[in-house]
Formats: structure tokens, C-alpha cells, sequence
């Protein structure tokens, strides 16, 4: 029984990992741009499917066709650079509206390019077995994503603490004028938080593609709990959504064993919850 | 009146006179297969074209659209030519309904077909006897719509021509039942679909076979990509066998993920209602796993007749793709009511109606009668087994498993 439990939750965990590489950009670019990037799940597809497109241009070999994700920082920085940069200084309601443009946009320019019926290559070869843990089966490939959100979760950090482009972010983050006034360019700075958000989620959508099946429109899919896990674990707080990633991934696992029925209900009553008791979320900060 | 009108004027004249008296004296009421039709008819069609189960209105729409070009060359139904369009009906009942009043109330639409979604079925079935058109559908498969709705309820416009859930929830078992396996478990939809074919499959195995228990049950949401936690969830009480009726690309992805999770080498079978699908054939490619048993709702294979053989090779001329099991209903709703059109000599709704019921049909996927009580088409279908030919671009079915309709069919009065 222990066993099991555990095994559910590990399987949790490593799902979590997908939602966790959109919620961490998310989450940075909203900490340092405030802007709440609605078309942040757009970078999840679109990193899916520029993998895809390389994946067949290299013969299926998919360590290689993830060279194509730079392809991502290119739109996100045509993006920033052309159309939300003129946004910043306006009501949030104008930034929700270009942002859910950008969405209607990126949708309609899959669908064009790449088709609207679902795909799904193979499962990289190397990968596509099982391992024995705690006795059963469990897919090598979810340990790999486990990995490589551990991995992910450690780099950022060390990024933004450890460095001094770190220091620079936290900085603009803090107070934009005065980073500006003590000669940090923030405008260059803005956009390269924004392309590197987008590049984590565009990572993400590219590890999902040899087991899910893409589509457009998967990128709603995931935002809507990307929102949900930033949310839990405060705006623009990164460990915070980490672990709300791994809270609402456990949340899933264990829901569909003990409440299938109220599954889906679970991560929004999570956030009901927390924006009851703290709105400013679990590791946010509280304002003013 | 210019030259030209009053010409074509005295030739419309002249054509209906004669037309009149070619009837002679005594002949009585005008043989319906005489009559012309003067306006275009219009068919409304719908089914899902976003999203992860988008593939789906593609291929519907090619099927229908192969029908409407066909006839069309050869003169149209009794000289008017057939217009077509579809919309999204997006899963989304409400979405449906919008669809269903837009097309009678604004585009003018004779007849409906399409629709995806068992729920939606329902919610747009409600409605016909209002809008009062003839909706022939081509997909969904509830067997509420043909019990209720139909045969209950008294909903006369209502039809569908695709195979209901008898396929996946009563023939399965009877082809389940000769299998060694005594535990089953399943990772389903959370809809109607999912629920209905899940509780037949164990009411049907049951009687044949006392000793089989299910013991684990999973159903994923609409629009799951993780099927994970459910497949740990239900190989954690280590079920021999799984029934699943996932589709699309959630059928695509379940397969992938049940793979790594060692699921095929841990159980002794794999059944999948859809998973004969072309879509899901070519999604997963040459990951299929070997054995799995599946079905669908038209195999291209299936029967060997002449008909079905043209039906592939023109559909591959036209599409340079393989026609998908919707492709084929699309195809055939769209027939049935040329059929029924020149039976009656009407494209009202009421003469089609009458007209459709009881009507046998020669189609690419074998012969479909459409019964009377619930205006249900009767026809088989095979499940079979996934095997990988050099020949085709995708899986192909092997070991095919035919049972004569009646046979599970569940029958009016459906007591």
C-alpha cells in the first residue's frame, strides 16, 4: 500500500515537471516585466512543434532537434522587442488583450503550418523503456524529466543569485527606476528575461512531445494551471512555484486515486484557498 | 423583358409542358423519380476541428466532400446540385446547438450530418423536431440517441448512419470472453462515451463469463495529456487486461505513455474500441504495439466487395490518404439522403424521414439497413488485431473478428 502511494507520487512528480518549466517563466517574467504573458503557453506549443519540425528535417533523432528551440527566442524577442514593450506603461487590461491576441495568433499560425490534426513522434530511442522502481515499471523518460526540472530549478537559481546578471534582474525587479537610474538598461534587460521565460517554456513543450501527442491549442491547456501554480506560489516567486508545481502535481496523482471525482476541482480549490488565506501566495511577497 | 429572358422564359415554359404531358392520361400521381428539384440542397455539417481530437473534422469533411463531388458530376440529386459546408461544433454542446440554428435558420440548410461528441448529439437531437430538418449523424455514438431520443422520445428526424457504442461496450466482450484473462481494468473518458461502453463491456462479459472481475477503473478528463497517475493507479492492483476507449490523440498518448509504463509486457491483452482509427494508426506509427485488439467504425479493409474497393482507391486519389472511419460514415450519410431524396421525390422533411427509414443501403462498408423504430443503421464492423505490413504507411488489422450485427445489436424495444 506504502508502495503504491509512493509510486502514484512519484509519477506525480515527474508530470509536474512539464507544468513546472511554464510556470517558471511565467512566474520570472511576471516578477520582472509584470506582465501577466497570457501567450506564454503559445511558447510551450510552439517549442513543441519547432522540435518536431527539426525532428524530421534530422531523421528522428531527437537530442538533435531540440537545437531547434533557439527558434523560440527569436519570436518571443520579435514579441517583447515590437509589441509588448509598448504595453508596459498601460492598464493591465491592454496587456491582457495583446497577450491573448498573440495567443489567437500563434494558434491560427500552427494550425496553418503544421496542420490541425494532433502528432506524435517516437519516444527517443534509449528512452523509451522501463525501470524497475519500488518493483513496478516506471518510465525512464519521467525520470529524465524529473532530472531535468531538478536540474532547471538549481540553474535559475543559481542564475539569479549567484551571478551578477542575477543581481541585475533582481535589481530591475525590485524597483525599475532606480536600476534604470544607476545605468542598468532595462529595456535590453526586459527582453531578455522575456526570451529566456520563453525558451524554459518552449523546453518544456519540446521534452513533451515524444510522449504527448501535440495539438494546436495544447498551449491553453497547460496555462491555465501554469496561472494556477504561480498564483499558489506567488507571483513572481520561483522556489514558489516550483514547489506549488510539485504540490499541484501530487494534488493530481493522488486525485485521481482517492476523488476521481472532484479531481479537476482540486488545484482550483487549492487556489481558492490560498488566495483566501494569503493572496499574496504561499512564497510571494506581501505588498505595500 | 429583354430578348434573352423571354427566350429562356418560353423554354422553361415549353420544358414543364412537356414535362406534364409526358406523364399522359391516366398515369395518376407523377412518379417521384420523375421530378426535378430546381434549388441547390444544402447540407450542414459538423463535427470537431480544434483541439486534440481536430483530426477528426478533416477527415469527415473529405468523406462528405468526395460524396458531394461524385454527385455532383453525375447530375446532382434529380438535377440540383449539392452545397456543403461545415463548423466546428468544438465537443461543446451549446457551441452545437449555435451550429445546428445558424445553418436552418440562416444558411438554409435541407439536411445536417456530422457531430463528434456523444453529448452534443443529444443536445442537437433535441432540437430537430423544432428545426424540423433531417439530421443524419456520422460519428457520436451514444446509445441513448437511437434508444431515447429516437425510439423513446419520438424523434423522427433524428438518424445515424456509424455504429453505436454496441461495437465498443457489447462486441468487445464477445470477443473478450475467449480471452485467458480473468482481471480487467480500464482508463476511460469521463463523459458519456467512455461511462456507457465501460458498463456494457462488464454487463456483457459478465453473463458469458461469471469468473472475469474488474478490478480497477480510471476515467481521465477531456483534454488529458498525463495519463500517468491513471496508469499507475490501475497497474498498481496488476489487472491481466485493459479496456480503454480513448480516442484521438488521447488514445495516441495512452498507448505512448502505457508503453513506457511496461503495461504490454505486464498484461495479456489491450482493447481499444477506437484505436482502429486511422488517425490514431498513423499517430502512433510503428509504436503500436503488436496484438493490441482495436476496432473503429468502418475499416478500410472490410468487407472485400467492389464497392468498398472503389470507395478507398477514389478517396486516395482525391486525399492521398487512407479514408478514416468517419470519412466513410460522412461519405454515406451523404448518399443515404440522395437516396432517400429520390425515393421520395422530396426534400421535405418529413417525406426524407419516411423515406430513409427502413431503407437498405449498398455502402463502402457493407450493406446498412436502417431500422424503422430507432433509425438506427444496422451494419458490421470487425475488431482485430494491430500488425506491422511493409505495405502500408501505418498499422494494419489482422485477425479480423467479424459477428453479424444482429447478433449485438441491442434491439427496439431495448427493454
Amino acid at each position: 500500500m506504502i508502495e503504491a502511494l509512493l509510486f502514484q507520487g512519484l509519477v506525480g512528480l515527474s508530470e509536474a515537471m512539464y507544468l513546472w518549466m511554464v510556470a517558471a517563466g511565467l512566474s520570472l517574467i511576471f516578477g520582472v516585466l509584470r506582465v501577466l504573458n497570457f501567450a506564454h503557453g503559445s511558447f510551450y506549443m510552439l517549442g513543441a512543434y519547432l522540435t518536431l519540425t527539426a525532428l524530421r528535417a534530422f531523421g528522428g533523432n531527437f537530442w538533435l532537434a531540440l537545437a531547434a528551440l533557439p527558434g523560440i527566442c527569436v519570436i518571443a524577442w520579435g514579441m517583447e522587442r515590437f509589441f509588448l514593450r509598448h504595453v508596459y506603461h498601460l492598464e493591465v487590461a491592454y496587456q491582457l488583450l495583446l497577450t491573448f491576441a498573440f495567443v489567437l495568433i500563434f494558434d491560427d499560425l500552427t494550425r496553418l503550418v503544421w496542420g490541425p490534426v494532433y502528432q506524435a513522434p517516437p519516444t527517443p530511442r534509449g528512452l523509451d523503456r522501463a525501470v524497475s522502481v519500488l518493483g513496478r515499471p516506471f518510465p525512464l523518460y519521467n525520470l529524465f524529466i524529473l532530472g531535468v526540472g531538478v536540474a532547471l530549478g538549481v540553474g535559475l537559481w543559481l542564475l539569479l543569485e549567484r551571478t551578477r546578471w542575477g543581481r541585475l534582474i533582481r535589481a530591475a525587479a525590485m524597483d525599475r527606476e532606480m536600476a534604470s537610474a544607476l545605468g542598468i538598461r532595462v529595456p535590453r534587460l526586459y527582453t531578455a528575461v522575456f526570451v529566456l521565460g520563453a525558451l524554459l517554456a518552449g523546453l518544456g513543450g519540446a521534452l513533451s512531445l515524444p510522449i504527448h501527442a501535440v495539438s494546436p491549442g495544447m498551449g491553453e491547456l497547460i496555462i491555465i494551471e501554469a496561472f494556477i501554480v504561480v498564483v499558489v506560489g506567488g507571483l513572481g516567486s520561483l522556489t514558489g512555484a516550483f514547489l506549488s508545481a510539485l504540490l499541484i502535481g501530487l494534488l493530481h496523482a493522488y486525485g485521481i486515486v482517492f476523488l476521481p471525482v472532484f479531481e479537476m476541482a482540486l488545484a482550483f480549490i487549492l487556489m481558492a484557498v490560498v488566495l483566501i488565506l494569503r493572496p499574496w501566495g504561499l512564497f510571494g511577497v506581501r505588498e505595500g | 423583358m429583354r430578348r434573352r429572358d423571354f427566350l429562356k422564359a418560353g423554354l422553361v415554359g415549353t420544358a414543364s409542358l412537356l414535362g406534364a404531358g409526358a406523364l399522359g392520361p391516366g398515369e395518376g400521381g407523377a412518379a417521384p423519380a420523375a421530378k426535378r428539384l430546381t434549388k441547390p440542397i444544402r447540407i450542414g455539417g459538423q463535427a470537431v476541428m480544434s483541439g486534440p481530437l481536430g483530426g477528426y473534422g478533416q477527415f469527415m469533411r473529405m468523406g462528405a466532400q468526395l460524396a458531394v463531388e461524385e454527385i455532383n458530376r453525375a447530375g446532382g440529386i434529380l438535377g440540383a446540385k449539392i452545397e456543403i459546408e461545415f463548423r466546428d461544433e468544438e465537443l461543446k454542446p451549446d457551441v452545437a446547438v449555435r451550429n445546428a440554428r445558424y445553418f436552418v435558420d440562416v444558411w438554409k440548410a435541407d439536411f445536417l450530418i456530422g457531430i463528434d461528441s456523444s453529448s452534443v448529439a443529444l443536445a442537437v437531437g433535441a432540437i430537430m423536431p423544432q428545426l424540423d430538418r433531417v439530421l443524419v449523424v456520422t460519428h457520436a455514438a451514444t446509445e441513448k440517441l437511437n434508444e431515447q431520443l429516437v425510439f423513446k422520445q419520438g424523434i423522427r428526424q433524428v438518424f445515424r448512419i456509424s455504429v453505436p457504442v454496441y461495437q465498443d461496450g457489447i462486441l468487445s466482450a464477445m470477443i473478450a470472453r475467449d480471452f485467458p484473462v480473468r482481471t480487467w481494468a480500464t482508463i476511460s473518458p469521463d463523459y458519456e462515451y467512455g461511462h456507457t461502453s465501460w458498463k456494457m463491456f462488464r454487463e456483457t462479459l459478465k453473463r458469458f463469463r461469471p469468473d472475469v472481475e474488474f478490478v480497477a477503473e480510471s476515467f481521465a478528463k477531456f483534454g488529458t495529456v498525463d495519463f500517468g497517475p491513471h496508469i499507475s493507479k490501475v497497474m498498481a492492483v496488476r489487472p491481466e487486461a485493459i479496456f480503454s476507449t480513448e480516442w484521438g490523440g488521447e488514445a495516441v498518448a495512452l498507448v505512448k505513455q502505457a508503453k513506457l509504463f511496461g503495461v504490454f509486457q505486464n498484461t495479456k491483452a489491450w482493447m481499444c474500441g477506437m484505436g482502429a482509427a486511422m488517425d490514431v494508426l498513423e499517430g502512433l506509427g510503428k509504436d503500436y504495439p503488436e496484438g493490441a485488439w482495436v476496432s473503429c467504425r468502418y475499416w478500410f479493409q472490410y468487407p472485400n466487395t467492389a464497392e468498398n474497393r472503389r470507395f478507398v482507391s477514389r478517396f486516395r486519389e482525391r486525399w492521398q490518404k487512407y479514408p478514416h472511419y468517419v470519412s466513410e460514415t460522412s461519405y454515406s450519410a451523404v448518399y443515404a439522403l440522395k437516396g432517400a431524396v429520390e425515393k421520395s421525390g422530396s426534400i421535405e422533411t418529413a417525406a426524407v424521414a419516411k423515406a430513409l427509414e427502413g431503407m437498405t443501403l449498398t455502402t463502402p462498408a457493407g450493406k446498412r439497413h436502417i431500422r424503422a423504430e430507432d433509425h438506427q443503421a444496422v451494419y458490421e464492423v470487425p475488431w482485430g488485431r494491430i500488425t506491422h505490413d511493409r505495405n502500408y504507411p501505418f498499422p494494419i488489422l489482422t485477425d479480423l473478428r467479424v459477428v453479424p450485427a444482429d447478433q449485438y445489436y441491442r434491439h427496439p424495444p431495448f427493454a
